[in-house]
């Protein structure tokens, strides 16, 4: 439930809970879609960094007071999982609240920073690491954890289900959280949860449609929303500045077709993966990006798989770059026959299904301000991927301008992968 | 067998025995004056003449009036008011829903679920509702009860009322002349009505009192207190304080009967401003009628019934036996024996005194007449301790479900906020619109010991709905129905 303390360096950790200030209406639920469904055993985890001025002077109350506010705004985070008759689950509205945890560490901001740019999964004492299960009525789906570092500075580590929305609706929590602290009200429907409809019977889908590439069905995890995975999973990042960015893109560009950031480093990742993967060479790939407009409730993720013909080691990255960009977008309704087939019961992996790349470069992450403080730093990474890995490509630090990359692989891959890197980066 | 009575055949016996010195008047009245009427003019002053009126025995006479008036005058007991009172209202982050409840019951008793399954059924039955408040150190996993934390429920929840109740009735605090704190399970040194001194900057010549180890119906005692004072300070007022701070006797084991308390007990406070200055007379709301105490200790079941003690592990906590109901009962009948005269019109104690006969010396298979105190108030505040003591209450009273209103809400909107809770209830009759000029309240109150005591008021003027106070914000959603068992 807490994660560990790593030799003594997060020490003093509380937990309570924090809810909505005023009262849900009862009997108020939420029916997550086939999408969120298809995701649910991923987890995003957020770290703010944030320097001393921003939380200076505030008590726990005090830092606790806008969150009972802001979540007025979201009764279904503040919910709790049920199974219907049919065994789908759905979410019971029922004001629980969102994990709340405080913390300390010994080291300073500056300190820590330097320590995870070697060793990312350092990072994961920053977020609450609680899963859903095995109690699925008493599992809170989103997680806080404040952490107060030596130096005044604090860290707020977010831990959010991915099946209650993607990255875009993570960072619209948070960012709506900066603008109650600083006294405005959000422009927020309060009532977005509807009562429950009795059976919906769902037109008896295609059962002969096979499963689309992008979604794989994983062993039933019954309760326990986290994949199994072979080989423990690590996280490591890495930054490019704007320069590096630029020569990049020139390198990889092709009679004259630009190649986005994305998609750049991404057929660069995939080729020295390919490299490090000589027997199992990750032909197919899933990429995923989040729609930014026409946003519905949940996960609108547009998710597409590209499946290369030839070796990728011999592969040049530009042609890699050129399949990634004509991607076609798998249809939404194939990956919800896929879910529906049993009614929602089965279990899935998007990330690490097969290979992942996710394109967050839009992702409102440094938009929040806390009582008029900027982050230092935002971190972000998915825990709950699968054996193939995911690697996500988040905005820099807006002062910089590049991208921050964080890999998620089996953990004897990260090495090899930053020695390949580093030819890339070099010149 | 008097209910069986057709109801005009009923009002025909109540109206004239309620009012029989009227009754007696009128035709005495009657008598003397056809007698003078016949005499005639001129009779009546040569009578008038005949009485030997002398300058002596006038001023002899009058003197004796008028000793005789100041003597009644001077030994009537002084006028005790309530000038206005303020509830502590609870901040948004103190709510504590059910869901949240239970989801931090089964993290901290993880060994224990039978212990989780007991409090979940206790909570669905027990007629709170989902916005009762607990303190900030009771809302960690595990709850974390420092005295600094407890000092600061103290602080927050009485400062807050006593500033309400200041900004209410404009009274500056040097002007207090009484103070009195009651606050059970909190005992600090030094003591709560100290720190009360020493905020508000208090006089130095203060009567201050701070009553602890009471329960529930420390409040009334604290009313009664106060007003033994103001009968010996003339021209003075007293500022009472009830509360009861949740944070250090948040019950940390796993035995049944000592959870109970968990479930039910809830933030509150309330201050109360006393007066028996002339000049207050006609601003104050209330008016204190009686007061009356009663104390079933002598008895070993009743004064166990509600015992702090050691659980096998060490951790302490509230034992409430099996019988509570059971002696609760008998000392609100004790209570309403001692009441009854004292409240009742002549008609229902006439009743209960033939009733009581015929058991004697008839038939003792008769039903007990239960007086019809409906007659002798307009609103009753019963304590809400609990759902069950509510119910048992409505039954032996034979009380209509708007009767017990103010209390069921309470319960479900506060919680069981002990001492205070009647005063909550007042609060809710108010913002209902319901109280008129001349209404007559009775406060019941029950707690450990085991003690029932009442108070009986009567309201002084006009009240206009309050537009602040705990009910301002959730009045109109008010009543609520609740269900018998809430499912969660």
């Amino acid at each position: 439930m807490v994660s560990s303390m790593a030799e003594g360096l997060i020490y003093d950790i509380k937990l309570s809970s924090v809810g909505p200030g005023t009262v849900t209406e009862p009997d108020m639920v939420h029916e997550p879609s086939d999408m969120d469904l298809a995701m649910k055993l991923h987890y995003l985890k957020v770290i703010y960094y944030f320097g001393k001025q921003a939380f200076e002077g505030l008590t726990t109350l005090k830092i606790k007071e806008p969150l009972f506010m802001v979540l007025n705004y979201f009764p279904v985070i503040c919910g709790r999982f049920r199974r219907a008759e049919s065994g789908r689950p759905y979410i019971k509205c029922n004001d629980c609240g969102v994990r709340f945890i405080e913390a300390k560490c010994e080291k300073t901001m500056d300190e820590w920073l330097e320590m995870t740019k070697e060793n990312a999964s350092l990072e994961k004492y920053l977020t609450p690491n609680q899963i859903i299960g095995p109690e699925l009525g008493f599992s809170p789906t989103v997680l806080l954890q404040f952490t107060k570092f030596k130096c005044g500075g604090m860290s707020m580590g977010l831990s959010w289900a991915h099946v209650l929305g993607d990255a875009f609706s993570a960072a619209e929590f948070l960012n709506l959280l900066g603008k109650v602290v600083a006294g405005e009200k959000p422009n927020r429907p309060i009532n977005l949860a509807h009562l429950k409809t009795n059976s919906t019977n769902p037109e008896s889908p295609l059962t002969n449609t096979e499963d689309p590439l992008s979604v794989k069905r994983v062993g039933p995890v019954g309760d326990i929303w986290i994949p199994v995975n072979n080989c423990k999973m690590e996280a490591f990042s890495f930054s490019v500045n704007a320069t590096q960015l630029s020569h990049l893109q020139s390198k990889i560009s092709n009679n004259g077709t630009d190649f986005s950031p994305f998609e750049a480093l991404s057929a660069v990742i995939w080729q020295c993966i390919g490299k490090i993967r000589p027997e199992s060479e990750p032909k197919v790939v899933t990429i995923c990006k989040m729609m930014e407009q026409n946003r519905a409730d949940g996960n609108n993720l547009l998710i597409s798989v590209v499946k290369a013909a030839y070796p990728i080691v011999e592969a040049n990255p530009s042609e890699l770059a050129a399949l990634m960009k004509n991607a076609a977008i798998d249809k939404i309704e194939k990956i919800e026959n896929a879910i529906e087939k049993d009614n929602g019961v089965s279990d899935f992996i998007v990330y690490g299904g097969n290979l992942t790349f996710a394109n967050l470069e839009e992702a409102k992450f440094y938009e929040i301000d806390y009582r008029g403080e900027k982050p230092i730093y935002v971190s972000y990474r998915v825990d709950g991927v699968g054996d193939e890995g995911a690697v996500l490509v988040l905005p820099g630090p807006p002062k910089n301008g590049g991208r921050t990359v964080m890999a998620i692989l089996p953990e004897n891959e990260a090495t090899e992968l930053k020695s390949e890197l580093k030819k890339w980066f070099m010149d | 067998m008097p209910e069986m009575l057709p109801k005009y055949v009923k009002l025909g016996y109540q109206y004239p025995v309620d009012h029989i010195l009227t009754f007696l008047f009128i035709p005495i009245m009657a008598a003397v004056s056809i007698q003078i009427l016949k005499l005639g003019p001129e009779e009546i002053l040569t009578i008038w003449n005949s009485l030997h009126f002398d300058f002596v025995q006038i001023l002899c006479s009058s003197f004796l009036v008028t000793l005789i008036a100041t003597v009644y005058f001077m030994s009537k007991p002084r006028s005790i008011y309530l000038v206005d009172y303020a509830c502590y209202k609870p901040p948004i982050t103190s709510r504590v829903p059910f869901s949240t409840f239970m989801e931090h019951s089964r993290l901290i008793l993880k060994d224990n679920p039978k212990s989780v399954e007991f409090q979940m059924r206790i909570l669905e039955r027990s007629g709170l509702g989902e916005e009762t408040s607990l303190p900030p150190a009771i809302h960690y996993i595990p709850p974390n009860p420092t005295m600094e934390a407890a000092r600061g429920e103290a602080e927050a929840v009485i400062f807050s009322a006593i500033d309400s109740l200041m900004q209410k009735t404009s009274i500056k605090p040097k002007d207090i002349d009484i103070l009195i704190v009651n606050c059970s399970l909190f005992s600090p040194t030094p003591s709560l009505s100290a720190m009360v001194v020493n905020k508000y900057k208090l006089r130095s010549n203060i009567k201050s009192f701070n009553l602890s180890g009471m329960g529930c119906s420390a409040g009334l005692i604290s009313i009664d207190l106060a007003r033994d004072l103001l009968q010996v300070h003339p021209n003075s007022n007293a500022l009472v304080v009830s509360t009861e701070i949740i944070t250090p006797n948040y019950y940390q084991g796993s035995e049944r009967a000592m959870l109970l308390p968990n479930c039910l007990f809830r933030m509150g406070g309330a201050a109360i401003l006393l007066s028996n200055k002339r000049g207050d007379r006609n601003r104050a709301k209330y008016k204190l009628v009686h007061v009356v105490r009663t104390h079933k200790g002598a008895d070993d079941k009743a004064y166990k019934c509600v015992y702090e003690q050691e659980d096998p592990q060490g951790k302490v906590g509230i034992n409430l036996s099996k019988d509570l109901m059971i002696i609760a009962g008998e000392a609100l009948k004790s209570n309403i024996t001692t009441i009854g005269p004292l409240v009742l019109p002549a008609s229902e104690q006439l009743l209960f005194l033939f009733t009581l006969i015929g058991r004697k010396i008839f038939n003792p298979k008769w039903k007990p007449y239960i007086p019809d105190f409906k007659q002798a108030f307009e609103h009753f505040c019963i304590h809400a301790g609990g759902r069950a003591v509510i119910d048992e209450l409505q039954k032996n009273l034979q009380l209509s479900a708007e009767h017990v209103e103010a209390s069921r809400m309470t319960l479900h909107r506060f919680g069981n906020t002990s001492s205070s809770s009647l005063w909550y209830e007042l609060s809710y009759i108010e913002a209902k619109g319901r109280m008129k000029n001349g209404d007559r309240i009775w406060q019941i109150a029950f707690g450990s010991g085991f003690k029932c005591n009442s108070a009986v008021w009567k309201c002084n003027r006009r009240i206009k709905t309050p537009n602040n106070g705990p009910w301002q914000d959730c009045i109109d959603r008010y009543p609520v129905h609740i269900p018998e068992i809430v499912k969660l």
